[in-house]
């Protein structure tokens, strides 16, 4: 029973009140669930993929079955400070933008769950999702990674050695 | 094994046969599955690669069973048919998919 408080938790923090006559709302409800869970949150409430991309028939449920609680931001449940800076980021990133969010949570479920390659991911994407432009796929691609790939430590040593030659540039004209 | 094929063939007479279709059972077992958020028109058609006219037919036939409704909705400026099951939806894919469990375990 406490795991919606903790989905709600997460909307009250993200400053989401859901109406569930809302389409827009119920996509969002979803794919930020489905992105905290690819996060490594466990609310309990596991997506898979359907005709609507990743999602969770049980969410769904407890949407319906509790939709006062989830209007009104009733929990008892605190976040704790790393789950509400979870929270802040995915906010930050997507900024609740229902397309931005569906795509990103696709995307990711294909490489996190199903240990597709990035190309192969994104070639599933824009299968499941051809109705949405390519901007609107990249963008939210892009995002995806921003939120749920760290970079490693090679990444960031592999980043500077190749902005290296324009920071030498930058800094020589400064000198000029 | 069942031995009594006979009697498990004979109680299909209690389905709909027009439910036995493949277009048919996919849409029914697809929105099935999402109950009362549905699926618009374009998800439909995208994630189970059936194409307009064929879709569009099968739809209909569904809401003419009262398995389906539809509503117009408007998504990011957009209007879009979004498609979901009834309970007598959910009743007949519930009686179908207990059937078919029951006749595929009967063997070949």
């Amino acid at each position: 029973m406490g795991k919606r408080k903790k989905v709600i938790a997460f909307f009250r923090e993200l400053g989401f009140q859901l109406d569930i006559t809302r389409f827009d709302d119920r996509l969002i409800a979803q794919k930020v669930v489905c992105l905290l869970e690819l996060k490594g949150i466990d609310l309990g409430y596991p997506c898979s993929i359907y005709v609507r991309g990743p999602y969770s028939p049980e969410l769904t449920r407890d949407l319906y079955e509790f939709s006062n609680e989830f209007r009104q931001g009733e929990t008892g449940t605190q976040l704790d400070s790393q789950e509400k800076a979870t929270a802040h980021q995915l906010e930050h990133i997507f900024g609740l933008q229902p397309v931005l969010l569906e795509v990103g949570a696709t995307y990711g479920h294909y490489t996190i769950k199903e240990r597709y390659s990035p190309l192969e991911a994104q070639t599933r994407v824009k299968r499941l999702k051809p109705f949405y432009p390519e901007t609107q796929v990249a963008v939210g691609i892009s995002k995806a990674k921003e939120f749920l790939f760290e970079p490693t430590t090679r990444d960031l040593d592999e980043l500077k050695k190749e902005t290296s030659i324009w920071q030498r540039a930058a800094l020589r004209s400064l000198e000029e | 094994m069942h031995h009594d094929v006979l009697s498990i063939v004979n109680e299909s007479q209690a389905l709909n046969a027009k439910m036995f279709s493949l277009v048919r059972l996919k849409l029914i077992a697809s929105l099935a599955a999402l109950g009362p958020d549905g699926a618009t028109y374009r998800e439909l058609k995208a994630a189970l690669e059936i194409n307009d006219g064929v879709l569009y037919s099968n739809l209909n036939v569904l809401k003419d069973f009262g398995y389906l409704t539809s509503e117009k909705i408007i998504f990011e400026g957009k209007e879009l048919e979004l498609f979901a099951v009834t309970s007598q939806g959910l009743d007949e894919w519930a009686r179908t998919r207990e059937w078919l469990c029951k006749f595929l375990q009967c063997g070949g």
